[in-house]
């Protein structure tokens, strides 16, 4: 069982609002790379399903997306496995534990050749907010009653 | 890009058109396709203009031709200037769109362009692209109004393809020199050469270029078999746009290929290409919505 802490620090880790891009393809690389330089957004005025669409190219394709704000109260972390050792370069680490690396307010959701829509799997998956919220929402007792008076009318 | 303001008056008399490209071949930079139009009686006068094919023709000819071309009054001229990016995402779309279809759509885009200035075109001359004959009745169902010549070597052949020729040729050109990289990687520089994949400095420039994640500048036309043969310098991409191509897959690589476009995380259990959360075995909800739950990682 894998566990991530997200305490402490929260204030100093590097902020990458802005700078997290979901594309349409699977990379084959992990790791840093010079993406300003070459990955170059461009906003194209269009506005879809209330969603500001932007283009842009990635080995030859067309890429158009949109960046979405997290909602409110929640936050976009990067996890590292938390290092044990001294340096961070040692590949000694703690093989079920993960760290906070670098945090983010919005993500940019590229399709390859489709425009970005409310449909779009990943912003569906943004629906688990609202069920989230109303399923962990602690029961009151004005909300117990309320219920209780619904099935008697039943 | 037009040359005159106002339609000029002999505009309205039957008028004559020729298409041709620069720019099909290259590796990089735009495609241009070109076309010059004038009074069918224009035609003799024409001819004495010493336009030739441009390729036969040394650079500072061809600038001087064009220059000349734009100030003679009798003539008429327009260009399309198709984007390297255009180029390669169309190539590379999931329904993907050949580079004849393009060319064809560009010389249609030039006829249509020209007949909305109100110019009456009665004869259009076009160099072959793909079958002649099929390019021809395209054409003509398209415009069947206009008579359409399609013909090998039409730009060496007749003088107002030999003039479209130039006016592409040089703006294909200048669009090279004036290139503004969009990338802003450093020791970038500007030495492309011709853009033909043979030619040596094309060559270096692209060596000088090329980058293991993105591949190239976008200048460059990734849909070109040259740009296939950098490949094994790069690190793999694979698209879900790719697995529909290869036919005789297996339906299990075709599925894990077709399972390409979602986050996930890479954990050692799994194989790197099943990145996609699928919400397998749960409620419809997470399914429709594939989320997953993850307690493993």
């Amino acid at each position: 069982m894998g566990t991530v802490n997200l305490r402490g620090k929260g204030e100093s880790l590097p902020d990458l609002t802005g700078k997290v891009h979901q594309l349409p393809c699977c990379i084959k690389y992990d790791g840093p790379t010079a993406v300003s330089q070459y990955f170059k957004p461009k906003p194209t005025g269009v506005e879809i399903d209330g969603l500001r669409v932007e283009e842009a190219y990635f080995r030859g394709r067309k890429l158009q997306g949109t960046t979405v704000p997290l909602p409110q109260g929640y936050s976009g972390f990067v996890l590292g496995k938390t290092s044990l050792g001294k340096q961070a370069n040692i590949p000694e680490e703690n093989p079920n534990c993960w760290e906070m690396k670098a945090k983010f307010q919005n993500v940019t959701v590229w399709n390859h050749d489709s425009l970005p829509s409310q449909n779009d799997a990943f912003l569906r998956a943004f629906h688990w907010f609202a069920v989230a919220k109303s399923l962990h929402q602690p029961v009151t007792a004005e909300d117990l009653e309320s219920s209780s008076i619904s099935q008697k009318l039943e | 890009m037009r040359s005159e303001a106002a339609l000029p008056k002999w505009a309205s008399k039957p008028c004559m058109m020729g298409i041709d490209e620069a720019g099909r071949g290259p590796v990089l930079g735009p495609m241009v396709y070109g076309c010059v139009y004038c009074a069918c009686s224009y035609q003799k006068a024409l001819s004495t203009l010493n336009f030739a094919d441009s390729k036969t023709l040394k650079e500072e000819k061809r600038e001087e031709l064009f220059e000349n071309l734009k100030t003679d009054e009798s003539i008429g001229w327009a260009v399309d200037v198709i984007d390297p990016r255009e180029l390669s995402s169309k190539m590379l779309k999931k329904h993907k769109i050949n580079l004849n279809e393009i060319s064809h759509d560009s010389a249609i885009g030039l006829v249509s362009r020209v007949l909305n200035l109100g110019v009456l075109l009665t004869e259009v001359y076009v160099d072959t692209v793909g079958d002649a004959e099929k390019y021809r009745i395209k054409l003509s169902e398209r415009f069947p109004s206009i008579k359409f010549v399609v013909a090998k070597k039409a730009d060496s052949i007749y003088p107002v393809v030999s003039g479209a020729s130039i006016v592409a040729k040089v703006t294909r050109d200048r669009a090279l020199r004036d290139w503004v990289l969009d990338e802003t990687a450093e020791n970038m520089h500007r030495n492309f050469g011709s853009g033909y994949p043979g030619d040596p400095e094309t060559k270096s420039w692209l060596d000088d270029h090329k980058h293991s994640v993105f591949g190239f500048p976008t200048l460059v036309r990734f849909s070109w078999g040259t740009c296939t043969s950098y490949s094994k310098h790069l690190v793999e991409v694979l698209w879900e746009s790719d697995a529909a191509d290869e036919d005789g897959l297996s339906e299990r690589t075709r599925k894990r290929q077709l399972k390409l476009t979602n986050v996930g995380f890479t954990a050692s259990k799994r194989k790197s290409e099943e990145i996609e959360s699928s919400g397998k075995g749960r409620c419809k909800f997470f399914q429709a919505r594939k989320l997953e739950l993850l307690s493993e990682f």
